[in-house]
Order: C-alpha cells, then sequence, then structure tokens
C-alpha cells in the first residue's frame, strides 16, 4: 500500500510540469492561432500563413518538438530548457489547429451579420469586437476545448527530450521496479482527471448565461 | 432623394439589372415589385453599397437605413441593446436609451426591451429590426421584404408602422413580392422583371393595381 502510495506522489509531482506545458502551449497558441486566422484575411499574408499552417499540420508534432530542441539552439546560438522548447512546440503546433478553428467559426457567421453592421455605420474594429467574436466565441468553443485536450495529451511527448512530467515519471518509475502496470495506470488516471477537469470547465462556461447569450 | 442611374449588374452570364433608372421625392414611398429573381433585392444592396454595380450610378442624398429580410439582429444582445449599440459609438451623450425605449413602447413592444431577439416572433423581430435601422436616423430606408413570413394581422401592423416612418419625414424604397401590401403602402410601384423596369404606376390612379400588376408577371 505505501509503494503504491509513494508511487502516486513520484508520478503526480509531474502533473506541475504537464501543466506548465498546457498553459504555456495554451497561451502561445491562441495568441499565435488569432494572429494567423486574422493575416489570412490579408492577401500578401495569406498564402505564406497557408503554407505554415499546411506544414505545422503535415509534420509529426515529435518531430516538431525534437527539431526545437535539438536544432534552433545551434541555428540561433540560444540555450533552450525542455519546459520551453516543450512550450513553443505544442503551442506552434496547436497554433495551427486553433486557426483552422478560428476560421471555421468566423466562415460560420451568417453573411448578413457583417452587411448589419455596415449599414448601421459600425467602425469595422467595433464590428469584430463586439458583433462577431463574441459569436465565434460561442461557436468555436466545442472543438476549443477539444484542442486544449489533445494538447494536454501531447504534452506527453515531452518525454522524448527528457522532460520529467506525468508519462516520463511513470516509465522512470516503471524502469526503476521492472513493474509497469501500475505506474503505467496512474500516470492514466492522472491525464485522465485532468481531462475530466477541463470537459467540466467547458461544460460550465457553455451553460453560463453569458456565453448562452451569443446564440 | 434618391437617383438610380442606368443601373447594370450581372452575376457570371445572368443579368439582374438591366439599364435601370428611376428617382424618387423625398417622403415618398417606392415600391418595388416582381417575381423571385427579378431583381429587387440586388437593386436595394446596390443602394445601400452592400454590392457595386456593373455600370451606372446610384446617389443618394442623407443617410441610408437598411432594413433585412431575415432581420439579421445581433443574437448576443437584448433587444435594446440591438437598438443603442451603432447610436452610442456615434454620439456617447445622447441618451439613446430613453429614445430606444420610446421608440419600442411606439411600436407596441416595450415590455421586450430587455429581451434577446431567439425570444421573440417573427413580428416582434420585425419590429425591432425597423427599430434599429431608424434609431440611425435614415433619410431613407430601404426595406427587403419587410412582410414575408407574417400573417395578414402582422402585415396590416407593417403597414400602419411604415405609414408612420414616412410621415416622420423618412423616404422609402420597399422591396415585396405582396402585391396588396405595395398597393396599401405605396405612392409608386416599380415592376422589376429580368432586370428591366416593365410598368411604372401609381396605384392609387389604377381601380385594380393589383390585377394590372399580375399582368407582368
Amino acid at each position: 500500500m505505501e509503494r503504491i502510495a509513494s508511487s502516486i506522489i513520484y508520478v503526480g509531482t509531474g502533473v506541475v510540469i504537464t501543466l506548465e506545458l498546457l498553459l504555456g502551449g495554451m497561451c502561445i497558441s491562441i495568441i499565435l492561432g488569432l494572429l494567423m486566422s486574422v493575416l489570412r484575411y490579408n492577401g500578401i499574408c495569406r498564402c505564406f500563413i497557408n503554407a505554415v499552417i499546411s506544414v505545422i499540420r503535415g509534420t509529426p508534432v515529435i518531430l516538431q518538438l525534437s527539431f526545437i530542441y535539438f536544432t534552433i539552439p545551434g541555428l540561433l546560438g540560444i540555450k533552450l530548457t525542455t519546459i520551453g522548447a516543450g512550450v513553443i512546440a505544442f503551442g506552434f503546433n496547436s497554433s495551427a489547429y486553433v486557426a483552422e478553428i478560428l476560421r471555421a467559426g468566423i466562415e460560420s457567421i451568417p453573411k448578413g451579420q457583417f452587411e448589419a453592421a455596415r449599414t448601421l455605420e459600425i467602425p469595422t474594429s467595433h464590428m469584430w469586437r463586439d458583433i462577431i467574436l463574441p459569436q465565434v466565441v460561442r461557436n468555436i468553443l466545442p472543438a476549443m476545448m477539444g484542442e486544449v485536450i489533445a494538447l494536454l495529451k501531447e504534452t506527453a511527448l515531452i518525454a522524448t527530450i527528457g522532460g520529467m512530467d506525468l508519462m516520463r515519471r511513470s516509465q522512470t518509475l516503471a524502469a526503476e521496479r521492472f513493474e509497469y502496470f501500475m505506474p503505467l495506470c496512474i500516470a492514466g488516471a492522472y491525464y485522465y482527471c485532468l481531462v475530466l477537469f477541463i470537459e467540466f470547465i467547458g461544460r460550465k462556461i457553455e451553460r453560463s448565461e453569458k456565453y448562452a447569450k451569443g446564440v | 432623394m434618391l437617383r438610380v442611374s442606368n443601373v447594370c449588374k450581372q452575376f457570371n452570364e445572368t443579368v439582374v439589372l438591366d439599364n435601370v433608372s428611376f428617382s424618387v421625392e423625398k417622403s415618398d414611398i417606392l415600391g418595388l415589385a416582381g417575381p423571385s429573381g427579378g431583381g429587387k433585392s440586388t437593386l436595394l444592396r446596390c443602394m445601400q453599397k452592400l454590392d457595386t454595380s456593373d455600370s451606372g450610378s446610384i446617389e443618394c442624398n442623407g443617410r441610408v437605413g437598411f432594413m433585412f429580410q431575415d432581420f439579421q439582429l445581433f443574437p448576443h444582445m437584448t433587444v435594446l441593446e440591438n437598438l443603442i449599440y451603432a447610436p452610442t459609438l456615434k454620439n456617447k451623450k445622447l441618451n439613446h436609451q430613453k429614445q430606444a425605449r420610446d421608440m419600442l413602447k411606439n411600436l407596441g413592444i416595450a415590455s421586450k426591451a430587455d429581451t434577446y431577439p431567439r425570444h421573440l416572433s417573427g413580428g416582434q423581430k420585425q419590429r425591432v429590426a425597423l427599430a434599429r435601422s431608424l434609431m440611425i436616423k435614415p433619410d431613407i430606408l430601404l426595406c427587403d421584404e419587410p412582410t414575408s413570413g407574417l400573417d395578414v394581422a402582422t402585415t396590416t401592423d407593417v403597414v400602419t408602422l411604415l405609414e408612420s416612418v414616412c410621415e416622420m419625414g423618412v423616404t422609402m424604397v420597399i422591396a415585396s413580392h405582396d402585391l396588396d401590401f405595395l398597393t396599401k403602402i405605396s405612392d409608386r410601384i416599380i415592376l422589376l422583371n429580368g432586370g428591366k423596369i416593365v410598368v411604372d404606376i401609381r396605384p392609387q390612379e389604377l381601380d385594380d393595381a393589383v390585377d394590372y400588376l399580375k399582368k407582368y408577371y
């Protein structure tokens, strides 16, 4: 029993790293995703952004993570920690999907809403901020929650470059004890609880009055 | 007040407006009749600059308001917010709330001020859309199918409403396929078919304007 409890505590310490990767990655993915989806409406930037999104979506996350961790320091002469590389890689990868989700969200808004704003002489910046984006946020929330969950699970790849997250800790424990069942079950339980928590937050937001307004 | 001169518009190979010309005097109500695909909505959209004409010109003296066939109320805003949002951006000092509440009262939907559009009936949405387009104080109001989907009683209400708007000095152009409605409300009716003006009449001068117009469908 004591052995199980110590395993739970040891693997659980990795939750901090996993959450750091998740939150850092989310910040980068939302900012970059928003930027990419807006720049896509610019004729000059469109091709470049489309190419970037295509490459990100067309290559494995583990390759992107290895590329950033092993090649960028040499190319740019900077030092990256495993967490830093992970945050950049996961955020960068997720931004392509966020940009696609945002594009679909913007395209789901009826053309008439844009036209109504124009006929009422509402300036473009106000139209986006107060008319279009509140409706977009409501439409994309389920897809965005799905992306956050996917990002959480992808953070397990940090183990490949030595990050001591949930997954890596469970592997370390398994290697030490030559017993895989319990450490992997513990890591799985932690991941599952985190996913359930994200789903709970998503449902809370969906049910909130402020969110429900944008029907 | 409004002058449309030799306007042409084509979508790919389809001619939607073919050399359309007319003018509207201040405080007049012009009805645009015609079959579906006749060019009514496209003409209204060109007047509001939501579409551009391929050739010709449209001159409007004053601010133009537009009432959409499907209302296009902002779903995440209450009725009152829908009404005051645009005017408040223009002038923060004026008390738009009072003006909006007065307008809702006049339209018989004062109790709906804090309601979201999804909880309104078609007729109520129609009134809110009308009120919203009037809040920007237009000199010319363009209405696209204002009675579509409404029952007879609500259509009668819309006639009364639009007449009261006209009494406020607003010039109106109303596109509709409902000839009874148009003959009741319009000072003048233009019938568009195949993108061309085929009839230009004053309904009051005819015994049965509806029958007369039907011949040109």
